[in-house]
């Protein structure tokens, strides 16, 4: 009886049906399951919160990090940051290890792929602080990969994918494979 | 906090009773996870459930190797596509918990592997802690044939 109480006054309950894109700014990327949400949420280590291994700083930006929402307890799982290079929200979040913030950006919900509080985070707002936007991925990597510097995207530059790529092709299937795939397409 | 505490904490937040900052799952919370075997390939999730690049076909094996390495060293997380259609997002591999961008899970971009780990679900995301890599059986998903190389410009034209 307990149970379908507490279920009617969350069946009831406006919060329940929550629309995380009202004050949302977040920019479009044409995608088919994007939605614009903002919402409040505490920084948190993933591995830590599943499982109790918990190091100093969620890991100090080596793991990957999660959004518990205030009003509802979900944890997202941040896919992206802001920007068009192929980086993860980690980076960005990480400075924010415990702090409870406001995000905007995308969430992603497919049905057809089973797809459900996954999220593109694009801006991040500290407690006092300022809107900021989640792109400093790649300058982190730089700082990581000081070796790496030089012209182009940084993905080109990376040596421990120059490495792979060296040994295992683009295809991953060999150096062999690559030339004729190229052969043939280029 | 078992199931019914959550809801009633929920309700409570729901209703302005509880603080709404800081409400989060402390680690003692965790959920219970399950032992399970798995076999799948190594995917670059964001690529795959966005559809930024294509269908979810054109995203895995051989035409995504590339990118799935730069979407692997840039933090994006790994999944584990099992063979009934699951992804199982990628925490911790063997003794490797560097879950962003670390080098386990890059050098094991686009492979299909054999796991032993546990099983964690969390708001309908599942999770995955890698115990030990049972077998790494290399590419298997043999995509280039049927779409080239994903995106067009992940292998440089030799011609320019």
């Amino acid at each position: 009886m307990r149970y379908l109480i507490v279920a009617l006054a969350l069946i009831a309950n406006p919060l329940a049906a929550q629309d995380f894109s009202e004050g949302s700014k977040a920019r479009s990327w044409n995608l088919y399951a994007e939605q614009p949400a903002t919402f409040e949420a505490t920084v948190v280590d993933v591995l830590c919160t599943l499982t109790g291994n918990c190091p100093d700083n969620c890991g100090g930006g080596t793991r990957q990090l999660g959004l518990i929402r205030s009003v509802d307890d979900v944890m997202v799982l941040p896919l992206k940051n802001n920007q068009a290079a192929f980086t993860g929200a980690a980076s960005d979040l990480a400075a924010y290890c415990g702090q409870t913030i406001q995000v905007d950006g995308l969430m992603i919900e497919d049905e057809d792929l089973n797809a459900k509080n996954l999220y593109m985070v694009q801006k991040i707002k500290a407690a006092g602080g300022d809107w900021v936007k989640a792109s400093q991925a790649t300058k982190i990597w730089a700082k990581q990969f000081p070796e790496a510097k030089g012209k182009g995207a940084w993905f080109r530059r990376d040596p421990r994918i120059k490495e792979i790529i060296g040994r295992e092709g683009y295809l991953g299937l060999g150096l062999e494979a690559d030339a004729a795939f190229i052969e043939e397409n280029f | 906090m078992n199931s019914f505490t959550k809801l009633i904490a929920i309700a409570m937040a729901s209703f302005g009773l509880l603080p709404s900052a800081g409400f989060a799952a402390p680690p003692d919370a965790a959920p219970e996870g399950k032992r399970i075997q798995v076999k799948g390939e190594i995917i670059d999730t964001w690529c795959y459930y966005s559809g930024v690049m294509g269908g979810p076909d054109a995203v895995v094996g051989s035409a995504h190797h590339t990118c799935a390495l730069w979407c692997s060293a840039g933090g994006i997380p790994v999944g584990l596509l099992a063979e009934d259609g699951t992804v199982y997002m990628v925490i911790k591999i063997d003794e490797d918990d560097t879950s962003n961008g670390g080098p386990t899970a890059l050098r094991m971009a686009a492979h299909t592997i054999e796991a032993d780990g546990i099983h964690y679900e969390r708001d309908g995301l599942n999770y995955l802690v890698v115990n030990q890599v049972v077998s790494d059986l290399d590419i298997q998903n043999l995509t280039h044939d049927d779409y080239g190389n994903i995106p067009a410009f992940s292998i440089p034209d030799p011609n320019k």
